[in-house]
């Protein structure tokens, strides 16, 4: 076996070569930072006095020197040593193998032929410096602190602000005016009496009553309780029982009737509609419409029906919640599913039709129509409770020919459109989401929702046939840009 | 018989002598054969690592040629087989048959197949079912079949060069990723410059037979096999193969990106194998006694483009399994203890 010093030299070398390399970078950026710190001190020249220019000229040698020790002593392993020289010296990785291998207990004849091999060539190497230097970022912007503080040096010390900071600590009115009884009554005459300071106006909570305006939740169908909780000319007075009980209002007698009653717990901000759909949401439990068992599709057109007899008498869905009870008894569930389907779209469309632009015209359009309707079938009359002028007059105290008050206008119309409690909507068309596609329309065109499910699932089955069926490239990005446009869509 | 270890010297010159019989038989291919010296160079360098080497190209680059002429330079047994569709498993391995004694007694006799030949050309491998293909996974890893539950040994070397065609899909079977692993290198024949072209019609046109030398015998390979494996190799070298094939797996925490989005299975740790192993016959032919970085840059396409399956992004794509490769090796190299300005750390 050759003997190997000559390589282990070798590598010693260019430990050193490492060391010096290191040394260098890393002095140059312990100066660069010791550049900045002196410049500080030499900007501080007139507090440190005479002191500050030894201090900056120290921190710069102790810097550079700092930052060369640091690099020296770093460890530098054989191995990486060995890597540079093989890299730097042009020998393919012969010195790192040699030196790794020639110590091995299972090494071959062939790794002595390489230990000879490699120390021929070593041996003709002359001595040459193979570890290049290297700048750290730093040392680029190390001439702007030395200028900066060659600058600093040779200039008149910058003078510093004198003189204490105004007391900002805050003295309480107590303190002030316990002040005067420390001094003498005479001296407290001479002395100007500063003004006193107005206290700072608190800022008024502003309350705003978000109660939705009457009529804006859909149709209010006369004798509607819920009316009365929409009104907010009822929930801006005090209340009078006492009217109520001497006329005898038909709203005490309609109490009585339990199923009537509106769901305190509710918001009814919300419409019929929205609040119906809820419903299904939670009775459906996250299933498809098409997986609700004929126990919730029950549930939901009870419900329905519930919500019907709630809305008054004029209950256009009736016929559809009876059709779909009657295919439940008889196990069609599908039908069933149907019906309830067209009656949830009559909702929405009456949903659509009271906010079809008119509907910041107040709550009171749709009673007004109402009454109109009963008097052309000749129910009702002049005088009559819900008997209005054209033109709406009688929205407005003391402009009707009704002699019963109906309270005051509604005072948003006017003012801010965008109260977040308006329900009327200017826009037109319809309400654009999921929700009104899962339901409304399910039945009549395919629901985007699950368009969108299967697609993805498509493009897997897509992506592994194709892998499967090893089909030619042409083909697969056409098949691709297919999907692709299928997302796009 | 207790053998005394060769001296470093002997290796040395074995290592020479390997060297000059490489050459040899290069220059015997390069007689037929115009141009295409790196498939050349990895055709043989799969020989010497002890696996099969796949060809890939178009018709008429003279695949099939170039297998024919270096059998013909081995002094070796040598068998082709023309994959088709009907061919069956036991068209290559080779079937039990009754054959009748002189005592007129009926027995069933192993009649061997094309397989048990040192060299074995399987031309057009992707034209045979996956059922005929799969013949040869057992020979080609094992060195032996398996019929009627007795084993039989194939002749050493046995060395597998099988060709297909890229651009006629219509009626092949690609090979499964099973097969592909058991070939060392997947080689690319690509078209003939204009030189070479010149060179071709000029060889080929003219009535000239041209001789071909055996220059090489079966123990002579078998030997130089066993001289590639005492190669010494670094262990940052080990440790740059094993990161290469580690970042063309997808599910490694540290592969590239390309990976992550192109490929759907890595490489084997046959992979690997055939790194290093490639690199270490690249090291002796290029004189060296130890495997060097270099080596193991220049062996990773061969080593790896058939082992790397893209996904179906990749695919539509059209990623290059090549260029995924050099993005890998590069990734690996930054990963590694051989990075640049290590001597900053």
């Amino acid at each position: 076996m050759p003997d190997p010093s000559v390589l282990h030299r070798l590598v010693r070398d260019v430990t050193g070569q490492v060391r010096l390399r290191r040394a260098e970078f890393f002095a140059l950026r312990g100066l660069f930072v010791a550049a900045l710190v002196a410049a500080v001190v030499l900007a501080l020249r007139e507090t440190l006095g005479s002191a500050a220019m030894a201090t900056a000229g120290g921190l710069l040698v102790l810097g550079a020197g700092a930052g060369a020790l640091v690099g020296a002593l770093k460890r530098v392993p054989a191995g990486e040593a060995a890597r540079l020289a093989d890299r730097g010296l042009g020998f393919q990785d012969r010195l790192s193998t040699c030196l790794e291998w020639a110590e091995r207990p299972d090494r071959t004849p062939l790794v002595e032929a390489l230990v000879a091999d490699t120390l021929a060539r070593a041996e003709r190497l002359e001595g040459r410096r193979i570890i290049r230097r290297l700048l750290p970022r730093e040392a680029r912007f190390i001439p702007v602190p030395l200028a900066l503080g060659l600058i600093l040096a040779l200039a008149p010390p910058i003078p510093l602000p004198k003189g204490g900071l105004p007391n900002f600590s805050a003295k309480t009115e107590e303190e002030e005016e316990k002040a005067p009884d420390r001094s003498g009554r005479l001296q407290q005459d001479e002395r100007p009496r500063a003004a006193k300071r107005e206290a700072f106006p608190r800022a008024e909570v502003q309350e705003r009553s978000l109660v939705p305006r009457q009529g804006a939740g859909g149709q209010t169908q006369p004798g509607d309780l819920t009316a009365i909780f929409k009104d907010t000319s009822l929930g801006s007075r005090s209340p009078d029982f006492n009217s109520f009980l001497k006329k005898g209002d038909e709203r005490i007698r309609m109490l009585e009737q339990v199923d009537r009653l509106p769901d305190l717990q509710r918001d009814f901000t919300q419409s019929q509609y929205k609040v119906m759909f809820q419903r299904a949401k939670e009775l459906r439990g996250g299933l498809r419409p098409d997986q609700l068992s004929p126990e919730k599709l029950r549930e939901l057109l009870n419900e329905m029906e519930r919500l019907g007899r709630k809305g008054g008498a004029g209950n256009p869905w009736a016929g559809e919640i009876g059709e779909g009870m009657e295919a439940l008894e008889q196990g069609q569930t599908d039908k069933a599913m149907e019906a309830m389907e067209r009656a949830l779209s009559k909702l929405r469309s009456m949903e659509e039709r009271g906010r079809d632009g008119k509907g910041l015209r107040g709550g009171r359009e749709t009673d007004r129509r109402g009454a109109q309707r009963d008097r052309g079938q000749g129910r009702g009359g002049p005088g009559e409770e819900g008997d209005f002028p054209e033109g709406g007059e009688g929205l407005y105290p003391g402009k009707g020919k009704s002699p019963s008050r109906k309270g005051d206008a509604t005072q948003r119309l006017g003012a801010n459109p965008f109260d977040v409690g308006v329900e009327g909507e200017s826009r037109q068309g319809r309400k654009d989401g999921f929700d009104t596609n899962l339901l409304g329309r399910g039945a009549n065109m395919p629901s985007r929702l699950q368009y969108l499910g299967v697609v993805g699932q498509y493009r897997k089955m897509m992506e592994e046939a194709i892998a499967r069926e090893q089909v030619p490239r042409d083909f697969q990005t056409q098949v691709k840009q297919y999907f692709q446009s299928l997302d796009e869509k | 018989m207790d053998q005394a270890a060769p001296s470093a010297e002997a290796q040395a010159q074995r290592a020479r002598e390997f060297v000059a019989a490489f050459q040899a038989l290069r220059s015997e291919v390069q007689k037929v054969i115009v141009g295409h010296d790196d498939v050349i160079d990895h055709v043989l360098t799969g020989l010497f690592a002890g696996g099969h080497v796949l060809l890939e190209g178009v018709p008429g680059l003279g695949k099939t040629l170039l297998i024919r002429t270096l059998a013909a330079s081995l002094d070796l047994s040598f068998s082709r087989i023309q994959f088709t569709p009907d061919l069956m498993p036991g068209d290559i391995i080779g079937t039990n048959m009754i054959v009748e004694d002189a005592a007129g007694r009926k027995h069933f006799q192993f009649q061997r197949g094309p397989i048990f030949g040192h060299i074995l050309l399987a031309d057009e491998v992707n034209r045979a079912t996956p059922k005929t293909q799969s013949a040869l996974l057992e020979g080609m890893q094992e060195g032996s079949v398996t019929v009627s539950g007795t084993a039989h040994m194939l002749p050493a070397p046995f060395f597998v060069l099988a060709t297909q065609n890229p651009i006629e899909m219509e009626g092949t079977y690609p090979l499964p990723e099973a097969q592909l692993d058991r070939f060392v290198f997947k080689l690319r024949v690509k078209y003939p410059a204009l030189e070479e072209l010149n060179e071709i019609i000029n060889r080929t046109t003219r009535v000239r037979e041209v001789a071909v030398d055996r220059v090489m015998t079966g123990p002579q390979v078998m030997s130089y096999r066993e001289l590639i494996r005492e190669v010494p190799i670094a262990s940052h070298i080990r440790d740059l193969a094993s990161l290469i094939v580690l970042a063309s797996h997808p599910q490694w925490e540290r592969a590239p990106e390309g990976t992550r989005r192109f490929v759907r299975y890595g490489s084997s740790p046959r992979g690997a194998q055939a790194l290093v192993l490639g690199a270490k016959v690249r090291a002796l032919t290029d004189g060296r006694y130890n495997v060097s970085l270099d080596d193991l840059r220049a062996m990773a396409l061969p080593a790896l483009r058939h082992r790397i399956i893209l996904n179906f992004e990749g695919e539509a794509e059209g990623v290059d399994a090549d260029r995924l490769i050099e993005q890998l090796v590069e990734a690996a190299e930054s990963l590694s203890a051989a990075g640049k300005d290590a001597f900053l750390r």
